[in-house]
C-alpha cells in the first residue's frame, strides 16, 4: 500500500468513527439524504438499464 | 400506537437500528418489532390491529408495509426467543423530542447471525470493525440462544486470517 493509499483508507475510517459517533437524529437525517440521492440516481436516464436479470446488476439494498 | 393499547411495546431493529450504532447506511424500509396485545390469537391476527389503527390515521399499507412518513415500516411480532429478548432489552433513546427504542448492538447482530443471509454478514463485519460490540454481552447472547456454533462458523469463515 501507498503512502496515498493509506492516508486515504486512514482518511476513510477517520469518517467512519465520526460518522458512527453522531447523534442517532442526525444519522437519520443523512439516512434521508441518502434515500433521496438513491432515488435520484434510479430515475436517471442516465442510468444504464440492466441487460440482464443477474443478480449482480441489481442494486442490494441494506435493510 | 402504545399509549393507545395497540401493542405493549416496540423496539427498531434492522438497519436503521444498526444505524443507531454504526455509521448511517442506505436502506429501504424501516423493521419495527413489536410486542402485541392479543398474541393468542396469533401474530397475523394480531398484527391487523397495527395496521387497522394505522390505516385509519391515513397511512397508507403497501404489500406487508405501512408508509409512514416517507418510511415503508414494516411490523414485526417475535418470532424467537431472542427476538423477544431485543425487544424486552431494547435502549431506551430520543429522536428530535420523540421517544424511541432501539435494539441493542449485540442483539442486532445475534438476530443477524441467526439470519445468516449475505447482507447480515456483511452487517455484523460492520459491527465488529466499528468496534462497537460488548464481547462478553455478545456471547452470553449468543449462548442462551443456541448460536455459539454459527458464531464459531462465521468466525471461521469471515475473521480468520487463513
Amino acid at each position: 500500500m501507498t503512502d496515498w493509499s493509506l492516508r486515504v483508507a486512514e482518511s476513510k475510517q477517520a469518517m467512519r468513527k465520526h460518522l458512527t459517533s453522531l447523534p442517532f437524529g442526525q444519522k437519520l437525517a443523512l439516512l434521508e439524504r441518502l434515500r433521496e440521492r438513491r432515488v435520484a440516481i434510479a430515475s436517471s436516464p442516465l442510468r444504464r438499464q440492466p441487460s440482464s436479470g443477474r443478480a449482480s446488476d441489481k442494486p442490494q439494498p441494506v435493510g | 400506537m402504545q399509549a393507545d393499547g395497540v401493542i405493549v411495546t416496540y423496539a427498531i431493529g434492522g438497519a436503521v437500528g444498526a444505524i443507531f450504532h454504526l455509521e448511517p447506511m442506505d436502506t429501504v424500509d424501516l423493521d419495527v418489532f413489536v410486542a402485541l396485545r392479543n398474541l393468542e390469537a396469533g401474530p397475523l391476527i394480531s398484527l391487523a390491529s397495527v395496521y387497522e389503527y394505522l390505516t385509519a390515521r391515513g397511512y397508507k399499507a403497501e404489500k406487508e408495509y405501512i408508509v409512514v412518513e416517507g418510511w415503508p415500516v414494516q411490523f414485526l411480532p417475535p418470532d424467537s426467543p431472542l427476538a423477544q429478548e431485543a425487544l424486552d432489552s431494547a435502549i431506551d433513546t430520543t429522536v428530535a423530542g420523540v421517544k424511541t427504542r432501539v435494539m441493542t448492538a449485540e442483539h442486532l447482530v445475534a438476530l443477524a447471525l441467526r439470519l445468516g443471509r449475505a447482507k447480515d454478514f456483511a452487517r455484523i463485519l460492520q459491527f465488529i470493525e466499528a468496534e462497537v460490540l460488548d464481547t462478553d454481552k455478545l456471547n452470553q447472547i449468543l449462548e442462551r440462544h443456541g448460536l455459539l456454533e454459527k458464531w464459531r462458523q462465521f468466525s471461521d469463515r469471515f475473521l480468520t486470517n487463513k
